[in-house]
């Protein structure tokens, strides 16, 4: 049976080339169905029962979703599909931070930067399917900052909104449940990989091997994923997504 | 009174400085007290009172005659409306066996106390034991100079016959009764109880006096006979308790406790002398002990500013100073005026009357010396004031032989003048408001205002030596902890305020506070009003910088809108361009048209990158890239410290990498590039060397790539240079020798 791709972007150019890019990756038969907007994207997916669970026998494996669509932002598509069993990839062309890491939070499981040559893509593509999600250092510097944050201890008051000094700081937060805290081990990758250290460089400093490397970093996106489900929502509402 | 609102912190204690004043709870036993106190002070009052109106007395008004007896000035009384102007020889009661009076101008002296000759004491004393047992009764005989007797009805005097006098100074010893047990309970120590023991003795004097005032002939209760044991104790008690305090506060002086034994035992055995009737020439040992001992407190003042220059004990000694000061001019003037019984009894009693009203003010001004308003201290100023020229006018009298009017005009516009010259002296050095220039304080403020926007962890730096400049403090410190609001604590030796965090970055600006001690170099006190100048400083210096963050949020909104447009559109449009080039170098143009755009506008939507950052992501990228070209990166980057680049740093330095990276990719046929980034001592060397093909870098035509390199490091004030690398490839460098001259770009 073919496996079911869905691109979700609105530059036709683009989807053509990412559907190349697609056909290229994979050695199955591709059956590539493709979307310009949330609203047709939404039909493609089709009913989706509550508890996020396609409603289908046959559900998309991998769906491609560009972040700025006409009707809206791709990442009140991904925050829908929380619990969608593909494998979800974000294309676009911000590859800063502040872009990237919401998408991640809401369960992107890698992205895609849409300049890049057609076989740095394949080959891209092809590693996050494979589960070697890319991480640059300005996200590991997030992702550090934000599980700090979580891990109760180090987290200081709140940034102060005016210049009152007699504020009151903000009660700890309770420490979170070990499934959203980070291992040592998963710091000190991070950490090197906010440095800008490849996961090759890392595998050597820590004297590990490069597998095992890379099983934390997959490790670190599927805690970024379950500890921020419910933050993902919360944040689609806030930008008016939901 | 304000004496409630202020009592939420002692007068008298010494809280340690770093740490704030512990509150006195005023919820329990202590108002209970005080409640108690003043409803036991209103009831002796009411007691007071309810005495005093039955007392009879003749309803006229007298005066003192050139031959030393009593003239009538006025009366309502319808029977002595004839004798208007005459004198009484003698007056007498109607009952049988009662004596006759013949009353001089003793009569009218109000207090024996103030007396300087015993003679005359004792001619005061038994005439008033007399005229008491006279006006005693209801039916009274005047006989007149013209040999005519009026035989008249004494009147009980009634709530209405009171004088006003008398109201004054009972509400002026209620008011300071009041400040005396609240400033007691407000903290049970041996301080506080000192001040309470001399407000209690003034308090006193005050009800001696008011009662003394009651009646226009003779006194009530017999009151002359212990007037002067009594207020003699006052006076004593008074100024060795004043010694006593000066020994121990504001700082203990070495051998406090002999110099205040020997305060005590002087004024015991003064008092114990004068109770056995061994002392004569009372008045000159009561007023040369109580000088003595103003003098003992100012030395005992001095001392104790030696020891730590606390700006409590300079203003205390100024108070003591004026004080004495107008006590030796009283005194003298009365010593002076003693020979003159024309002058004894008017002017000499309202002058110590004064007197008093000024130690009352002073007492009262005490305990809220650093939270006083400006109309007490004047009214202290004032009373000290009026007391000089009451003195000035015995004086005059006395020794110039001028005439009443004549001497008391002299007198008043004498002291009048003193206190227009010196009011605005006293003031300032009393409690110190002098301010440097308004333009000053603003350009001062300004500045601060500047480089606090910039970097907010210098706050508590600029702050103190703005404070500094103002209050010129011995003593300024800060503290790594929150302090409640703005205060002065510790008698108005200390403020203490709370540096405001003006990051928004809670990591950068722990809450601290900051400790100003001493004043205009422990030369004067804090006062309230220095703390509203205090809280306005801060207040402007926040709203500043909130300005100015406005403003550059604003700006940085707006550029990001910009990048943001940018990078929708043209961004979009590339992209389709890239992917519809019909050829591989137009799309690579297209590609790094993109990777441009996109560095353009990242350094508009952000003002400033970390250089480790920064570096990280140049790794990243390089590596990506090269090793998507099979090219392997060694990359180096030391530097001293971690500075922030600026937008004109940063993507100078990403488009110079980028570009060396892709002529290398695209040229050089290298294996291997090696990437050197160096910061130290403000000196910035990048070094990329490959090891590809490229040779002769002088015969190579400047292209756009090139043309590119050089533009970036021009703006970057750096010079850039390619020779051929051993054993083979190109080295490329740029040196910037002046790195953070430049970062305003």
């Amino acid at each position: 049976m073919a496996v079911k791709v869905l691109v979700v972007e609105d530059n036709p150019v683009a989807r053509a080339f990412l559907s190349r890019v697609v056909r290229e990756s994979f050695s199955d038969e591709i059956l590539i169905a493709e979307a310009g907007d949330l609203e047709s994207a939404r039909r493609q997916i089709g009913a989706i029962t509550s508890t996020g669970v396609p409603d289908t026998t046959d559900p998309f494996k991998l769906i491609l979703v560009d972040l700025e669509l006409p009707d809206g932002n791709g990442l009140e598509l991904l925050a829908a599909l929380a619990r969608y069993p593909a494998t979800k990839i974000v294309t676009t062309l911000y590859s800063d931070d502040d872009h990237l890491f919401p998408a991640l939070q809401c369960g992107a499981d890698g992205y895609l930067l849409k300049e890049d040559r057609f076989e740095v893509l394949v080959e891209e593509l092809q590693k996050i399917v494979r589960g070697q999600p890319p991480l640059s250092p300005a996200i590991a510097r997030r992702l550090l900052t934000q599980f700090r944050g979580n891990n109760g201890a180090d987290a200081g008051p709140a940034p102060h909104p005016g210049f009152s000094s007699s504020k009151p700081s903000p009660l700890p937060r309770p420490a979170p449940p070990d499934h959203e805290r980070l291992t040592p081990r998963e710091s000190e990758v991070l950490t090197y990989l906010s440095k800008g250290f490849t996961i090759k460089e890392i595998a050597n400093l820590m004297g590990i091997k490069w597998f095992t490397v890379n099983d934390h970093i997959k490790s670190i996106y599927k805690k970024l994923n379950v500890s921020s489900r419910a933050e993902a929502a919360v944040l689609a509402s806030k930008q008016g997504l939901v | 009174m304000n004496a409630p609102v202020s009592l939420s912190e002692p007068f008298f204690s010494e809280p340690p400085i770093w740490q704030p004043a512990p509150k006195v709870l005023w919820r329990g036993w202590r108002w209970r007290v005080l409640a108690a106190a003043l409803l036991l002070a209103c009831g002796g009052c009411g007691l007071l009172i309810y005495q005093l109106s039955p007392q009879t007395q003749v309803d006229a008004q007298w005066q003192r005659s050139e031959d030393g007896q009593i003239e009538l000035v006025s009366t309502n009384e319808p029977a002595l409306k004839p004798f208007v102007g005459r004198t009484v020889i003698a007056m007498t009661s109607r009952n049988a066996g009662q004596p006759v009076v013949a009353p001089d101008a003793q009569a009218l002296q109000r207090s024996s106390r103030w007396l300087v000759h015993d003679a005359d004491r004792a001619q005061h004393l038994q005439m008033h034991a007399q005229l008491t047992e006279v006006l005693g009764h209801s039916d009274i005989g005047l006989l007149f100079d013209n040999g005519k007797m009026a035989r008249l009805q004494a009147h009980p005097l009634g709530l209405t016959g009171l004088p006003t006098l008398f109201w004054v100074l009972t509400t002026l010893a209620f008011a300071l009764f009041t400040v005396a047990v609240a400033v007691f309970l407000a903290k049970l120590t041996l301080l506080n109880g000192l001040y309470a023991l001399m407000s209690l003795c003034q308090v006193g004097n005050l009800l001696f006096i008011s009662v003394e005032s009651a009646l226009r002939l003779g006194l009530p209760f017999n009151v002359a006979q212990y007037d002067l044991p009594v207020r003699m104790a006052f006076d004593l008690i008074t100024a060795a308790a004043v010694v006593h305090a000066a020994c121990i506060h504001p700082n203990p002086v070495g051998r406090g406790a002999w110099i205040a034994g020997a305060a005590w035992a002087s004024a015991v055995v003064l008092l114990g002398l004068h109770q056995a009737g061994w002392l004569s020439h009372a008045w000159w040992w009561t007023q040369g002990l109580c000088a003595l001992l103003g003098g003992l407190t100012m030395w005992v003042l001095s001392v104790s500013y030696r020891t730590e220059p606390h700006p409590f004990a300079v203003v205390l000694r100024r108070f003591v100073a004026i004080a004495m000061g107008t006590w030796l001019l009283l005194s003298l003037a009365i010593a002076a005026s003693s020979t003159m019984p024309e002058l004894r009894h008017g002017v000499a009693s309202m002058g110590a009357t004064t007197w008093y009203v000024f130690l009352t003010s002073l007492l009262l001004l005490v305990p809220f010396l650093s939270k006083s308003q400006q109309m007490m201290r004047e009214f202290a100023l004032l009373a000290a004031v009026s007391t000089v020229a009451m003195s000035l006018n015995l004086l005059f009298v006395a020794m110039f032989s001028l005439g009443q009017f004549a001497s008391f005009a002299l007198a008043l516009f004498l002291s009048i003048g003193v206190y227009i010259a010196s009011r605005q002296w006293l003031v300032n050095q009393l409690l110190g408001s002098s301010l440097p220039s308004a333009e000053r304080m603003f350009e001062r403020l300004y500045r601060v205002a500047r480089e606090v926007e910039e970097h907010p962890e210098r706050t508590p730096r600029l702050l103190s030596g703005l404070l500094q400049e103002l209050f010129e403090p011995l003593e300024l410190r800060i503290l790594n902890k929150a302090c409640g609001g703005s205060r002065v604590v510790a008698d108005g030796s200390t403020l203490l305020l709370p540096i405001p965090a003006l990051s928004d970055d809670p990591q950068e600006c722990p809450p601290q506070s900051m400790i100003l001690r001493f004043a205009h170099r422990g030369l004067s006190l804090f006062t309230s009003e220095d703390v509203r100048l205090t809280d306005r400083i801060i207040e402007q210096l926040c709203r500043a910088v909130a300005f100015d963050k406005a403003v550059e949020q604003g700006r940085n909104e707006e550029r990001s809108r910009l990048a943001q447009d940018l990078h929708d559109d043209i961004g979009a449009r590339l992209l389709t361009l890239m992917y519809t080039a019909p050829s591989p170098e137009i799309e690579e143009y297209a590609r790094h048209t993109l990777q441009d755009l996109k560095t353009l506008t990242r350094g508009l939507a952000a003002s400033n990158h970390r250089l480790s950052h920064a570096a990280a992501e140049w790794k990243a990228d390089l590596t990506q890239r090269l090793s998507a070209a099979h090219i392997e990166l060694g990359w180096k980057c030391e530097f001293d410290a971690d500075t922030q680049l600026n937008v004109v740093q940063w993507s100078a330095l990403t488009r110079i990498l980028r570009e060396l990276i892709n002529n290398v990719i695209a040229h050089a046929g290298a294996r291997r590039v090696e990437v050197h980034f160096r910061l130290f001592n403000n000196q910035m060397e990048l070094n990329v060397t490959d090891n590809g093909q490229g040779c002769a870098p002088e015969t190579w035509s400047h292209g756009l790539g090139l043309g590119g390199i050089r533009k970036r490091a021009k703006q970057l004030g750096a010079e850039v240079e390619w020779r051929a690398a051993t054993p083979r490839g190109i080295l490329c460098r740029v040196v910037s020798r002046q790195w953070e001259q430049r970062d305003l770009g």
